[in-house]
């Protein structure tokens, strides 16, 4: 009995595919404009609950990336691009928006002493703003990364 | 009118603006309304004066539609609606209580669009099984939240409602849609705005200790009550979206439709400041 139960554990079988992904990825590029904002949203929105964080850490998830993305697309020009990157571990959501700003010449920069930055530290875990928005060269690159870790309700 | 996509307008749809008196050439229709309060329905110049007055007023029926428009529904169907509104409004008008038309039938046509998200908006669109499935979310949300101390996930909805994961992803899904913050928004605007006046004092004190206290103030001061309340709440007051909702008297996912929409204006009035 013990041993049929053992096999048939689910618990088991997800433990051996966790270690062969631990980390699921996704993508979005799409154009900087106000355009795509929903669709991002409803992304990040999915993405959470399919994770399984608690409804109050999906919606602060989801309105975090809003205002980062949000950021982004003020100090965006016409036909610059947004990237939006997810990465889901066990522990945490992982969400890096990138304005690629190479292309420019007068190249934008972002504040942190806003209120919207306030709005985003206080509904993500952590909140980095990674600004090479000066080098040289095409890399050159606004992005702010948000981590939002798993609360108690466990994995 | 051409077809509509997702449009974004970066607009406060909570906002009704008032049109602007004597602007906008209306006043020369004042003599055809006291003609027209003078004709039969059945006479010719009753209908020809009646179509008259309607086909001038068209722009203000479609102004007040296109306020709507963010909601979701299409332009067609609003303007359609903001029409029979302005219908309504000529018919029911009496120039001689000394109302210019334009005060009475503004707020005509927004109510009759009003009503027709009230009536047809979330229930014409969404099945039957998802309106369900929205009701059981939300009082198993509230449950379990009681019980956890904490926002529940998917998963423990599912097992709570004994329902299959991806039926608990959809029915979210729907439930965090536009159509049903438009409900929620026209169905109870007003409650806990009472609580909300109780928690604001509390926390003016917080407040001013912020160094966004200078341009912020003045933004949250234009807010409506419950949606500063709730602002304060999660941003000064450092409460969960579960905390606040329990406070003000709304459902979480209410709280995060206002805070959702609540930033949006915000960061808007912020960027154009």
């Amino acid at each position: 009995m013990d041993h049929t139960r053992r096999h048939a554990n689910p618990e088991g079988v997800q433990t051996v595919h966790r270690r062969q992904q631990p980390r699921h990825q996704l993508e979005l590029r799409v154009d900087a404009e106000p355009f795509w904002m929903s669709g991002i949203r409803a992304l990040t929105t999915d993405l959470a609950i399919r994770a399984d964080f608690d409804l109050d850490s999906v919606a602060d998830l989801t309105l975090a990336v809003d205002e980062a993305c949000a950021m982004l697309i003020d100090v965006a020009e016409a036909g610059d691009t947004l990237a939006c990157r997810f990465s889901v571990t066990v522990d945490e959501i992982m969400v890096t928006a990138t304005l690629p700003v190479g292309r420019r010449v007068d190249r934008p920069s972002l504040a942190t002493n806003t209120f919207g930055w306030r709005v985003m530290v206080t509904l993500a875990d952590d909140v980095d703003l990674i600004d090479s928005s000066e080098d040289v060269g095409r890399d050159a690159a606004l992005a702010i990364r948000l981590t939002k870790r798993r609360g108690p309700a466990g994995g | 009118m051409a077809a509509t996509g997702p449009i974004v307008v970066p607009e406060d749809d909570a906002a009704c603006e008032e049109l602007p008196q004597g602007q906008h050439g209306y006043e020369r229709f004042a003599p055809l309304f006291i003609e027209l309060a003078g004709c039969d329905a059945d006479e010719p110049r009753w209908q020809h004066l009646r179509n008259l007055i309607v086909e001038a007023h068209l722009p203000i029926a479609h102004h007040i539609a296109r306020r709507f428009v963010r909601r979701g529904e299409p332009l067609a169907d609003l303007e359609q609606v903001a029409t029979v509104g302005l219908i309504n409004a000529v018919d029911r008008y009496e120039p001689d209580r000394g109302v210019d038309f334009l005060s009475f039938a503004v707020p005509t046509i927004t109510g009759e669009v009003r009503r027709y998200f009230r009536d047809h908006g979330w229930a014409m669109r969404v099945p039957r099984r998802l309106k369900e499935l929205h009701v059981a979310l939300g009082g198993a949300v509230s449950e379990l939240s009681q019980r956890l101390g904490r926002a529940p996930t998917a998963r423990e909805l599912a097992a709570h409602l004994d329902i299959p994961f991806e039926d608990v992803v959809e029915g979210l899904a729907a439930s965090n849609a536009y159509r049903s913050r438009s409900l929620d928004s026209m169905m109870d605007d007003g409650t806990g705005s009472q609580q909300a006046a109780g928690v604001l004092g509390q926390l003016d004190a917080e407040l001013e200790q912020t160094e966004h206290r200078e341009a912020l103030a003045p933004l949250l001061a234009e807010l409506r009550e419950r949606e500063r309340a709730i602002i304060i709440l999660r941003f000064f007051g450092n409460l969960t979206q579960t905390q606040i909702a329990e406070r003000i008297g709304i459902s979480q996912m209410h709280v995060s439709r206002l805070l959702s929409h609540t930033l949006g204006v915000l960061r808007a009035k912020l960027s154009a400041g």
